[in-house]
């Protein structure tokens, strides 16, 4: 198994296929637990996420719609289906293979915690980067770094920083290395609104500005509606799926869904 | 409040296991020294009951003191027996000597016990004692012995073998008569024994028409105490009749208290590990509570009060000490075994004798166990009671900072009183030196301990400057050992401890061993010295240095001889010498009177402690001799270098047998004539020692060398007893981080999840390590270099003029300590790497 990209695949082939979207996953099953007490957290979900697309999953909670995406980002096993990132199977990697996939090839957002407390702010946003032994790119950082907006407080240390601006260092962390993809699990999730709205907008240009590739789940409706297209998950399957979301579509879907 | 600690502990067995493994292993080498202890002491009034068994009374002459260096009393008549065997109610009585006597072994090796004495004796067919023939027959005439057990077990010396005897009179050949036992027992506490009949014992022992003592058996129907008072109605002035049992336990007293020296050295030992496994325990309980603020603030939430919640954290550390300390006495057994290993290594071999447990073991081990871990918990189960109900709420525990002024003031206060109690010890006149010492430095040790969270960030900080050529890794090491500096310091302290004693042990041998040598480069003028090599307590006939001194190439021999005399109750020593070949020898540094001029009843004084007693040449000095009671002696000199005669008292040989019955030297100088190749004369010297194998011949060169072999041998002994507090110090470090990782178990999820290999966080919780054992060598060879530096100083008068410190080996303690931090490291950096990167995120 190599990391290489496939770039140079013959038009119209499946190689080509997978090189042109940042994620490929084919019918993916997660069972967690064994005989009567096994819950198919995921049953069959199969997904293309174009490169430089936003892509928001939603899904009442006990969807698989967390599940999904730490599957698909190599933090869980799959029971049985496949997973390319950029063009490469990652269903089958080892322990070794997958720390690299992840620290080469993507980016990651939680909801909370997502900086290293002794690390400043600058360093946390290039530390991938530092664990890969990479020199940053300066342009990309210096656009980075003046779209957080951190200012002079670049240099303090998470515990100094709102949640807000905590957040967007986050989110320049998983941008910095110019990553295939960028997994955001409910990033805004702690966050007061304005502040959910600025970390919101920063993901959308970089979509925009830069091609970027993000997958982002939530169960907000006004910031799934950020995306270029939002997939819905019920019972571990894809029951709907919505390009161009309005907020009130949105509302209408999950409406429906749920009677 | 007590099921609630159950469940706790319960819940975190294995912090709960390394925690109480440091007292465990205190609380388990204190009940192993007890053990042992009362186990030799059991074993040496059996075997000295048996020795006299038979015997009534023992009669000889009167000691005002006994003497460490034994010979404290005069022969007395052979004619006595005669006398005795008169008395009515004597069944038998027989004259006994005792004298040095070393065998030879088959390939020319001296035999050496490395503790107990090689005896000589004489043998007697009645009273029946307890040392009784098991193979062959008692030895008749001047060329046969009587071989105790164990030595000819262990050379192989059998029936009709001729071996070689070394006695004061010098080596000789005797044919094996027999083999003989103490009972049960093959040897006597590990001494040998070398039994002639009586004539050969006065010829050899240098005792013509005389004996040690008179063994007598009562007739039945007399008791010993009537029999010992008609006796000492027949004796003349200076002679005592002994109940034969109270000189048993006379012998096994005096055993005892000097294997005492080696008891309290293992307490002091136990004591350290104790002391070092409190910080552990300590520190434990401190991040446990600091983990488990919003436990805490929960149960004050419901209403519990503080004192309940102090409460339970006292609870925890009560059962944690009571279970420990159970296990530490049962592992008490085990460690009392390998210290006796250790002994029997040493030459005492211990007669079989089941171990000895006595309540008193038990309830001192148990008392320190449970006291240690009760103290260590006070601080933080204080801690705990002050966590308000509101922490509950909180997201993160507040940030901790090592700064407080009250921290700075109590900790510079209880050092200065650590190091004031050190120098009282050190260099006052009050109480027990050795003890203040030692208390002294216990404070000091706390006080720094105190203090070290001020400064452990800093220095986390600057030691782990170098680590960022690790790009993050090392530099998340050096940020994390820097991020709770309390937690840092309390983990260095407990190795700070060890490596203190390791460093002032370091110091302390290196200044010996520098001011030896260059006492001996500026006062030795002899090209050679006859020693005894090793510690074994041998002795050198005074027929060496006779025979040495009679070669050609020998201009002189000056021959040294040690003793004992009591002053204020004090046994001090004092030493032998011959006035003119000592001065040809060295330079004492005659400061008033003269060497030469030393005659009879004449003795010559150190000028300090002429000084400290307010004594001047033409004074007369009271000395109390164990054989001839107080005497006065007129001063006739003041001397300023006792380096190499290690004594204040000087007395010329005359005198000195006049009041010492042992006609033996301890060391002979030897200086060759003009002109003579240092070679040819070692070669014709050699011809002379060819039959004494127990001693060594050394050039000046090597007199350095073998006085620098036997400190490394006491040093190494030392520090591998404190190997065992700098084991549990580890223990420490290992605890310290496995704690750690339970409690940044998200931030190492993160780290995970964004690209962190399983590698580098293997070495970002190994380098943490290595920066927290710096820290505590650093600290503690610091410490250490004070102690040394203070010790050393005050040492000065003993002759140890020169503060010798060996920084390649200093710098190679740090070394070792990184290593360590490791191995210490490598448990908890497993787990680390281990952890699932999505469970670890998601944990609460």
């Amino acid at each position: 198994m190599s990391l290489q990209s496939t770039d140079s695949a013959a038009p119209g082939s499946v190689q080509d296929l997978l090189s042109r979207a940042a994620v490929v996953a084919v019918d993916l099953v997660k069972i967690y637990g064994e005989g009567e007490a096994a819950v198919r957290a995921l049953d069959g979900v199969s997904l293309v996420v174009p490169k430089g697309t936003f892509t928001a999953i939603m899904g009442p909670s006990g969807s698989g719609k967390s599940t999904l995406l730490q599957c698909v980002a190599a933090l869980d096993d799959l029971t049985s289906g496949k997973v390319f990132v950029g063009g490469v199977e990652i269903s089958g990697l080892d322990e070794k293979e997958r720390t690299r996939l992840r620290r080469d090839k993507v980016g990651f957002i939680f909801q909370a915690f997502n900086l290293v407390p002794t690390l400043n702010a600058l360093e946390n946003i290039t530390l991938p980067m530092d664990l890969a032994k990479k020199s940053p790119d300066k342009k990309w950082m210096e656009y980075l770094i003046s779209t957080v907006g951190l200012g002079d407080r670049l240099h303090h240390l998470p515990g100094e920083l709102s949640g807000g601006q905590q957040q967007r260092v986050a989110a320049a962390r998983a941008l910095a290395s110019r990553p295939e993809i960028v997994f955001a699990d409910e990033p805004t999730g702690n966050l007061d609104s304005r502040r959910g709205h600025e970390l919101l907008d920063f993901l959308r240009r970089t979509v925009d500005e830069f091609g970027q590739t993000i997958v982002m789940v939530t169960h907000d409706p006004f910031a799934a509606s950020i995306a270029d297209r939002v997939v819905f998950l019920a019972d571990g399957r894809v029951v709907e799926e919505m390009l161009d979301p309005k907020v009130d579509q949105i509302l209408d879907l999950i409406k429906n869904l749920e009677s | 409040m007590w099921k609630l600690t159950l469940k706790n502990l319960k819940a975190r067995k294995l912090r709960l296991a390394m925690t109480a493994l440091a007292v465990v292993l205190g609380v388990g080498f204190v009940a192993g020294t007890f053990v042992l202890t009362d186990t030799m002491n059991a074993s040496f009034d059996s075997l000295f009951s048996d020795v006299n068994e038979g015997l009534d009374v023992i009669v000889r002459s009167e000691s005002e003191f006994e003497s460490q260096l034994g010979g404290s009393r005069q022969p007395v008549s052979e004619s006595l027996i005669e006398t005795i065997r008169d008395v009515d109610g004597v069944e038998a009585a027989a004259g006994n000597i005792q004298g040095y006597a070393q065998f030879v072994t088959d390939d020319g090796e001296a035999v050496t016990t490395g503790g107990a004495p090689t005896l000589g004796g004489a043998w007697y067919d009645e009273p029946q004692g307890s040392l009784v023939i098991r193979e062959g027959e008692a030895p008749v005439g001047p060329g046969e012995v009587l071989v105790d057990a164990a030595t000819a077990d262990k050379h192989g010396f059998e029936l009709g073998d001729t071996v070689t005897v070394i006695t004061q009179i010098g080596p000789r050949e005797f044919e094996v008569s027999g083999i003989a036992g103490f009972g049960e027992a093959d040897n006597l506490g590990g001494a040998t024994l070398a039994t002639f009949d009586l004539p050969t014992s006065q010829e050899l022992f240098n005792k013509p028409g005389q004996v040690d003592s008179i063994d007598i058996a009562a007739e039945d129907g007399v008791t010993a105490e009537e029999l010992r008072r008609r006796i000492q109605r027949v004796l003349p002035d200076g002679v005592e009749a002994a109940d034969a049992q109270e000189v048993a336990a006379e012998i096994s007293n005096a055993i005892k208290e000097a294997l005492g020296f080696f008891n309290t050295a293992l307490l002091a030992f136990a004591g350290i590990s104790l002391f070092v496994g409190a910080f552990l325990i300590f520190n434990t309980f401190s991040i446990t509570v600091a983990q488990r603020t919003r436990e805490f603030a929960l149960l004050r939430a419901l209403g519990a009060s503080g004192g309940q919640v102090t409460g339970a954290v006292f609870l925890e550390a009560l059962v944690i000490g009571l279970v420990a300390s159970a296990a530490g006495i049962l592992a008490g057994f085990g460690i009392a075994l390998v210290l006796q290993v250790m002994l029997e290594a040493f030459g005492i071999e211990l007669p079989s004798q089941d171990l000895v447990f006595l309540p008193r073991t038990g309830i001192v081990a148990a008392v320190l166990g449970i006291s240690v871990t009760l103290v260590s918990a006070i601080a933080p189960a204080r801690r705990a009671a002050k966590i308000s109900p509101m922490a509950a709420m909180r997201e993160m525990a507040p940030k901790v900072s090592g700064f407080s002024t009250r921290r700075t003031i109590a900790g510079l206060l209880v050092t200065l009183a650590g190091t004031g109690i050190l120098f009282g010890g050190l260099y006052g006149d009050i109480g027990e030196p050795a003890q203040l010492v030692g208390a002294g430095a216990f404070v000091t040790f706390l006080g720094v301990a105190i203090l070290a969270p001020l400064f452990s960030g800093q220095l986390a900080n600057l030691i782990g400057y170098p680590l960022q050529v690790l790009r993050m890794p090392g530099k998340l090491a050096r940020r994390n050992a820097a991020r709770n500096p309390k937690r840092t310091a309390a983990t260095a302290a407990a190795l700070m401890i060890g490596l203190a004693l390791v460093g002032l042990v370091s110091i302390l041998g290196s200044s010996i061993k520098s001011s030896t040598s260059r006492i001996l480069d500026e006062s030795l003028e002899a090209d050679f010295t006859v020693a005894t090599g090793g510690f074994a307590p041998s002795f050198i006939s005074p027929q060496v240095a006779a025979d040495i001194a009679s070669l050609p190439e020998v201009e002189l021999t000056a021959p040294v001889r040690l003793g004992q005399f009591r002053r204020d109750g004090n046994n001090t020593f004092v030493v032998g010498i011959d006035p003119v070949s000592l001065e040809a020898v060295t330079d004492i540094d005659v400061t008033d009177g003269s060497l030469a001029s030393l005659g009879d009843g004449e003795v010559l004084v150190h000028g300090d402690v002429a000084e400290e007693l307010g004594i001047e040449v033409g004074d007369s000095l009271g000395m109390e001799f164990a054989s001839a009671g107080e005497r006065d002696l007129e001063i006739t000199g003041l001397f300023d270098n006792k380096s190499l005669v290690q004594a204040d008292y000087l007395l010329a040989i005359p005198t000195y047998e006049t009041y010492f019955p042992e006609k033996v030297d301890l060391q002979v100088f030897v200086k060759v004539e003009e002109g003579v190749a240092l070679a040819d004369a070692r070669e014709a010297i050699d011809g002379v020692l060819e039959g004494y194998p127990a001693l060594e011949l050394q050039d000046q060169t090597e007199t350095k060398e073998s006085q620098a072999e036997q400190v490394n041998q006491l040093l190494g002994m030392v520090s591998a007893m404190l190997g065992l507090a700098l084991v549990i110090a580890l223990f420490g470090i290992t605890n310290t981080l496995a704690l750690s990782v339970f409690e940044r178990t998200r931030e190492l999820g993160l780290l995970r999840a964004v690209g962190m290999s399983r590698r580098q966080t293997r070495r970002m919780i190994r380098w943490e390590a290595v920066i927290i054992s710096i820290i505590g060598a650093v600290l503690g060879l610091a410490i250490g270099l004070f102690f040394g530096w203070a010790l050393v100083k005050s040492l000065e008068s003993e002759g140890i003029s020169e503060l010798t410190i060996p920084y390649g080996q200093l710098v190679a303690y740090v070394g070792a300590a990184a290593v360590a931090g490791v191995l210490a490291a490598m448990p908890p950096a497993r787990r680390a790497s281990r952890l699932n990167v999505l469970e670890a995120i998601s944990t609460e």
